[in-house]
């Protein structure tokens, strides 16, 4: 702006093409090739960079049931843990993968019926976790870490009890939201 | 602090040297908006490397996941569309541009003496942009780009004695498969860019030693009398122009919903290839070159023009850049272009006005949206055509085709001793069926029905009526329906059709439940019966060929036919919901896992 103003004064002044005129000219060209050039290379790349982030805003793997069914109540021993492979399917991207096994639960039936379901991943550092049937304890090979049939810690480095996932039961059949842990 | 950081760089690498000994370039004769074409080439090259760089992040090439990466770029991500349609519509600019460009530095006689090799880099570098489209075009692994660039593939192979080779080399096999995709990715993203860069870096220090061309009648004195540099004068006009494509290209990109994408390629289809734009020219040639003349078109032509043009420096050896000297050279190089104009409008021409092909356009676009729709459901590690594995309107198709389609004519395609399938079941179909059952397009002369002669209107009433038998009538007019069916049951057509009772016999088809499902599917089983044409019956029954599935799948197919009915079959309606997210009932793992299927998926209500 301040060049452009330049250059009508002084073309008012000399009345034609003088060097200052050519200067401040080629200033205001620089300033507008600039300005130009800078909204040029936003247009550009924000669509860019919007596409770019879409793993950041988007899930792009994920399971797609919110319940899987593990099996039937009457699978389950009462005060025994069971272990249950989690098989779900998987959408990565495009694919879907159909009858993945996700992972596995242990799964406890209460005398009352009711049920706990605990991640085999130990909290501490994620090592997997063993029903020890002669102590009716959860062990953890990796740092000795022990968890009473609840869960929670009882001696080993683990910060926190077991993990445990949100349950219901529908017509027997026993469902776990395996998404969110607890 | 800023400046600090500029002078220890500076101080290390003299890059503000370097970057002044860029910009400060004079430019003889003062900067022009005709020289805005290189650099727009330029701009238009790097627009197509990010594009293609931020895509590659999403890109899988492989033949079972190629067209699925493409669908979930095009439909799932925020930008994907835009970006991908900047990238495919970049090439088609870069081709416009680099036309100008090289007509340009034709008119202005840019390649003699001392820029024979600026003109011999800048040929190649318009091969290399050929050569970029022709590898992209296949990326997408759609039936579009397989189909067209097999005709490519198939041009290589016949060079005499190494085309062969070079052809199983580029496909990576002798037929298509997981190596041509990687192959052709490789060379699109790898090779060419690098050939690319490689030659444009010694074209543009080619361009900046000997500086622009400018027009021939500039006088030496005049040159000297007008120096600007480069920046910023040219450079202003550079980055106008560039925003000026930009913006076209957006616009355009905008305008037709960015860059289409068909159906997975499907190897058993005959699809009908046609490349991009700028090779229809080579295509068409190939038209007038059958037989013993096809190595004309596809090696000798293109070779004889080639060589024309890098020996063009050599054989225009007057000084003069004047046009009116160079007529013989014009003449050439017109005619050329005029003969590819010519030849692509006789493409494009001859493509508009084939009903065939029309039709079969049609067709891919349909298939195209269904390939979508089923997508949109994930698409199982199978690759891309498992889609349609068990969508039934394409098995139906499939059907049709093997079974009905000799007798039975369905968009132009097809037989004609039985009725026309066009538009099947919809009221007009109806309609045209009783104002004239002995039509070409019907019954023709075993057509025993005798016409209805009623007024137009009356006539609709019963199509309505008819079309509403098959419960599947869209929109239907009650008062329509009403009228129709009183025509129906007081006039004479319930003289010889039986409507109401589903097993009530008199000499034509029993209505009750016309072109319903179920009719349909008593009426393919065994069109002989005594309550549809009996004795009369031309048909022949499908009762032991088709098992029931397939049944289904024709009858879904025939459905479709009408153009109510919508583009997914009914089956994929059957929406099951999982978290947010939608596959379908008989999905194909659904059927090769079936206790996934009984494992408590809930059912939408
Ligand atoms: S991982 Fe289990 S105790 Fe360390």
């Amino acid at each position: 702006m301040i060049a452009l103003f330049e250059i009508l004064i002084e073309v008012c002044v000399t009345g034609g093409k003088t060097k200052k005129v050519e200067k401040a000219r080629r200033k205001f060209l620089k300033i507008v090739s600039h300005i130009l050039g800078g909204a040029l290379a936003a247009g550009i790349l924000a669509p860019l960079a919007g596409f770019l982030a879409h793993p950041l805003l988007k899930k792009t793997v994920y399971g797609t049931e919110d319940f899987i069914r593990l099996g039937s109540i009457d699978d389950f021993p009462i005060g025994i843990p069971k272990k249950m492979p989690v098989t779900s399917s998987k959408m990565d991207a495009w694919n879907i993968f159909e009858g993945l096994v996700m992972g596995s639960v242990w799964v406890i039936r209460q005398k009352d019926n009711s049920l706990q379901v605990l991640s085999t991943n130990c909290p501490h550092l994620g090592c997997g976790i063993d029903w020890g049937a002669d102590v009716n304890k959860f062990l953890c090979p990796c740092h000795e870490g022990v968890f009473d049939i609840q869960g929670k810690v009882l001696s080993g480095p683990s910060p926190r009890s077991m993990y445990s996932f949100k349950t219901k039961i529908e017509n027997n059949t026993v469902l776990v939201d395996y998404k969110n842990l607890i | 602090m800023a400046n600090q950081v500029y002078e220890w760089i500076e101080n290390r690498t003299g890059i503000g040297n370097v970057m002044k000994h860029a910009l400060d370039e004079p430019v003889h004769g003062g900067a022009r908006w005709t020289y805005v074409f290189g650099s727009g080439l330029i701009f238009l090259f790097i627009l197509q490397v990010i594009t293609g760089i931020v895509m590659a992040c999403f890109y899988s090439p492989s033949s079972t996941t190629a067209w699925g990466s493409v669908y979930y770029i095009q439909e799932k991500t925020s930008f994907g569309w835009f970006v991908r349609g900047i990238h495919h519509f970049g090439s088609s600019a870069m081709m416009i541009v680099a036309i100008i460009h090289f007509f340009q530095v034709f008119v202005y006689g840019a390649y003699k003496k001392p820029r024979e090799l600026n003109w011999i880099t800048g040929v190649i570098l318009l091969l290399i942009l050929m050569g970029f489209g022709l590898t992209g075009y296949l990326l997408p692994w759609d039936q579009k780009g397989y189909w067209a660039t097999q005709v490519a593939t198939n041009i290589i192979g016949t060079i005499p004695v190494i085309g062969e080779y070079i052809k199983v080399l580029h496909q990576g096999g002798s037929d298509y498969g997981n190596f041509t995709l990687t192959r052709f990715f490789a060379l699109h993203v790898f090779l060419l860019p690098l050939s690319l860069l490689f030659f444009l870096v010694i074209h543009v220090a080619l361009f900046r030693k000997h500086g622009v061309t400018p027009h021939w009648k500039l006088s030496k004195q005049e040159l000297r009398n007008r120096i600007d540099p480069f920046w910023p004068d040219q450079v202003f006009k550079d980055i106008v122009f560039a925003m000026i494509l930009y913006a076209i290209l957006a616009g355009w990109v905008f305008w037709n919903g960015g860059a289409e994408l068909q159906s997975p390629a499907d190897p058993a289809s005959n699809y009908l290839a046609r490349p991009e734009w700028y090779f229809l020219f080579l295509f068409q040639l190939l038209k007038y070159c059958q037989g013993n003349l096809l190595i004309v078109g596809t090696v000798i032509l293109p070779t004889l023009a080639v060589t024309f043009l890098f020996v063009l420096p050599f054989i225009d050896r007057n000084p003069l850049r004047d046009p009116s000297k160079r007529i013989p050279f014009f003449a050439v190089i017109s005619s050329g272009m005029v003969g590819a104009v010519v030849l692509t409008v006789a493409s494009i021409h001859h493509d508009k006005h084939d009903t065939h092909i029309l039709h079969q356009r049609e067709d891919s676009e349909i298939q195209a949206a269904r390939a979508m729709k089923l997508a949109a459901a994930g698409i199982s590690p199978a690759g891309g055509m498992s889609i349609f594995l068990n969508d039934p309107i394409y098995l139906g198709e499939k059907i049709f085709k093997a079974n009905c389609n000799g007798c039975h004519m369905v968009k132009g395609a097809g037989g004609e001793t039985a009725p026309d399938f066009t538009d099947f079941g919809s009221r007009q179909w109806i309609a045209g069926l009783l104002k004239n059952p002995k039509d070409k397009k019907y019954f023709g002369e075993s057509g025993t029905m005798p016409p209805v002669q009623l007024p137009e209107e009356s006539l609709l009433d019963i199509s309505e009526f008819l079309a509403s038998l098959s419960g599947k009538l869209h929109e239907g007019d009650p008062g329509r329906i009403e009228r129709g069916r009183e025509l129906v049951m007081k006039g004479q057509c319930a003289i010889c059709h039986p409507v109401g009772d589903k097993n009530a016999q008199k000499i034509a088809p029993n209505l009750t439940g016309y072109l319903s499902d179920e009719w349909l599917k008593e009426f393919i089983k065994t069109p002989a019966d005594r309550k549809f044409y009996g004795t009369r019956n031309k048909m022949p029954g499908y009762e032991d060929t088709l098992n029931d599935k397939e049944l289904d799948s024709l009858i879904e197919y025939l459905n479709s036919l009408s153009k109510k009915q919508p583009a997914v079959s009914l089956y994929k309606k059957q929406e099951r919901t999982l978290t947010g997210y939608v596959y379908s009932q008989y999905g194909s793992m659904g059927i090769l896992c079936p206790e996934i299927v009984i494992t408590g998926y809930q059912m939408r209500p």
